[in-house]
């Protein structure tokens, strides 16, 4: 039995020993800011631009189409507010999808209150948007699409290059939100890939505090941080090289080795919605059954939606991290739920889903593991429903 | 089907790690072939060029929950989440921990069996008679009658349990909620029962009680509520 098993992999990864060892001398002696002129300087602009390639290669893009910012977060509000502020003497009507993260959706939030209108589509029971959804949402003011590539809570991938190419037959930009997707799902930088794809480190097995923002030759953004000019004068501040250098090599061992990667963690994805489902009376999962991540799980069981916090409680004892959206919390009272209740499910479903997501340094003996402890687990819990009922 | 009609970009997607890995189960196993997400993205795609309708940015479109979800500041709608009418928001102490709650154990010797006491980590579900909530809750326990084995906690949410552990009380009764009104379309009166939303109830359902206390603040009032049903 392991002392302790991380299935967290959606919330963050851990750094791959292998970055971390890359971003040490940059912590260290090679200490240089990039635009500095000496020779110190230089080297620190050397390895910046070293990853911003390795980090468009994974895009299929140019490294001068690579934006670095502090976070997937920030990525999102220069797209969607850098976009805006850049054609502001235009009527600008945004598409986005009821399911986004908060920071696409506070962002239009607060586009609104600035005369932007957005429309927020809502999607199908397993987590998709339509393409016919879009086309209908359509307008002739319609400048810029937003839809996530993949979900964090369901798991559920989006079909993005229909979406683009809808989104091109009315002359509108393409962004997508891809933290959860970078490194899991094949970008090919084409004619129907998106414009603007904002991307994250942490998410990757690389550092947090760094992320990036894909931005399609020719597209005018405006600079949410003003100051000295780095980042082609998009995103102002000395670059955090520490963390670039470890986003880039992160970005290219994903790159090596993703295919296998991905097919040995949508081997144990299925393997586990399999044996759950199969076993465990009660046991549903949300999202479509493979357009999802790929070792994202994201289940619920059948009367024991309220207790979620308990079985949280008692695998992290058992040395399991898991996710769940269950918590009757002060410390996130909302958080999660937006997202199950746009896909249909009640407000106590929507609380009581369990995520498990798989990552690199998991092992079969893990997924065994924990295929073992979960029934002893959920057999702990206090149903909603006395036996006699739940059986019926 | 042959390797050659799948996109071959390897992406491990399909649970096989190369294309030519795929192509050779598709003869036995053909439904895999949905499993190619690249392959089903590129499928061509006829777009009718019919006239579009151009929805009204109408705020209540029902297309989705968070963009109609209830404005706490302005424009409250007065709803809760099943769409029934509520009077007022329920607010916590800002020097408490949560939303205070006067909570009775099913069997209240349990408090002085589990020497239960102030600053305790509690979990527990109110069942039945009063709240009979759905959720779990947490809290943390501020006073405790071993007399009567009533316990008044603050519910504070998973991270302080999973942080410190906890002792679990099983079953308990809602007896009572103390703390703010800020926000009310109605002039509260003691002695009314009225319908409520907890600010923090993550269902987001409305509550009803009596108001058996109620003092006036300057920016609300201070409140506390017994006999509390769900709805």
């Amino acid at each position: 039995m392991p002392d302790r098993i991380y299935f967290d992999y959606a919330a963050t990864t851990p750094v791959d020993p292998r970055v971390a060892e890359n971003m040490i001398p940059y912590l260290k002696d090679q200490f240089g800011n990039p635009s500095s002129l000496h020779e110190v300087g230089r080297e620190a602009r050397f390895v910046v631009e070293k990853a911003r390639q390795q980090v468009a290669d994974l895009l299929g893009a140019s490294s001068d189409e690579i934006i670095f910012t502090s976070s997937g977060t920030e990525a999102n509000n220069m797209a969607l507010i850098g976009f805006v502020e850049a054609h502001a003497e235009e009527e600008i009507h945004i598409v986005t999808s009821a399911i986004e993260h908060p920071s696409i959706l506070k962002t239009c939030r607060y586009l609104e209150k600035r005369k932007v209108s957005v429309t927020y589509l809502s999607v199908t029971p397993d987590g998709q948007v339509e393409p016919d959804s879009l086309q209908a949402a359509m307008r002739p003011e319609t400048r810029l699409v937003s839809i996530m590539t993949a979900n964090n809570v369901a798991g559920t991938i989006q079909p993005i290059c229909e979406l683009v190419r809808i989104a091109r037959q009315h002359g509108a930009l393409f962004h997508t939100d891809a933290v959860q997707a970078f490194g899991k799902l094949p970008f090919h930088g084409g004619q129907d890939s998106p414009d603007l794809i904002s991307v994250s480190a942490h998410k990757l097995y690389g550092p947090k505090g760094i992320g990036a923002l894909f931005v399609r030759k020719g597209i005018r953004l405006n600079s949410l941080i003003h100051g000295g000019g780095q980042e082609r004068d998009l995103r102002a501040s000395t670059e955090n090289v520490p963390g670039i250098v470890g986003f880039g090599y992160a970005a290219e061992i994903a790159r090596q080795g993703m295919a296998s990667e991905t097919a040995r963690l949508v081997s144990w994805r299925d393997e586990m919605i399999g044996h759950i489902l199969g076993k465990i009376q009660g046991s549903y999962l949300i999202g479509h059954p493979y357009r999802r991540l790929p070792g994202h799980l994201c289940l619920g069981f059948s009367g024991l939606e309220g207790d979620m916090i308990k079985l949280l409680m008692l695998l992290d004892k058992a040395g399991i991290a898991v996710s769940t959206g269950s918590a009757c919390s002060s410390n996130h009272p909302g958080e999660a739920s937006y997202v199950l209740q746009a896909m249909g499910l009640d407000p106590l479903k929507a609380r009581g889903s369990l995520r498990v997501t798989l990552g690199r340094f998991n092992t079969q003996k893990e997924i065994d593991w924990f295929l073992k402890i979960l029934p002893k687990t959920l057999a702990e819990l206090r149903p909603m429903t006395t036996d006699s009922f739940s059986s019926r | 089907m042959t390797v050659s009609d799948l996109p071959g970009l390897n992406c491990g997607l399909c649970g096989y790690r190369t294309c030519a890995e795929m192509a050779e189960q598709l003869p036995m196993k053909p439904e895999l072939l949905k499993r190619c997400l690249p392959m089903s993205e590129h499928r061509e795609r006829s777009f009718e060029t019919k006239p579009f309708s151009v929805p009204s940015p109408k705020k209540d479109c029902g297309a989705c929950s968070v963009a109609c979800a209830p404005e706490k500041t302005d424009g409250v709608k007065w709803k809760d989440s099943l769409g029934r009418e509520f009077d007022f928001y329920l607010e916590h102490f800002p020097e408490d921990p949560g939303p205070r709650e006067i909570i009775i154990p099913h069997n209240p010797m349990i408090t002085r069996e589990m020497e239960i006491q102030r600053g305790d980590i509690l979990i527990g579900r109110p069942l039945g008679m009063s709240c009979g909530c759905p959720i779990t809750h947490c809290g943390v326990v501020m006073e405790v009658d071993k007399r009567t084995g009533v316990i008044v906690w603050c519910v504070t949410g998973p991270l302080q349990p999973r942080q410190h552990g906890f002792k679990d009380v099983g079953y308990y009764i809602a007896e009572g909620y103390e703390g703010l009104i800020k926000q009310t379309r109605c002039e509260p009166k003691i002695g009314m029962r009225y319908y409520f939303q907890p600010q923090l109830c993550m269902l987001q359902w409305r509550h009803s009680g009596l108001v058996n206390y109620l003092n006036r603040l300057k920016d609300g009032y201070q409140v506390r509520l017994e006999g509390l049903w769900i709805g």
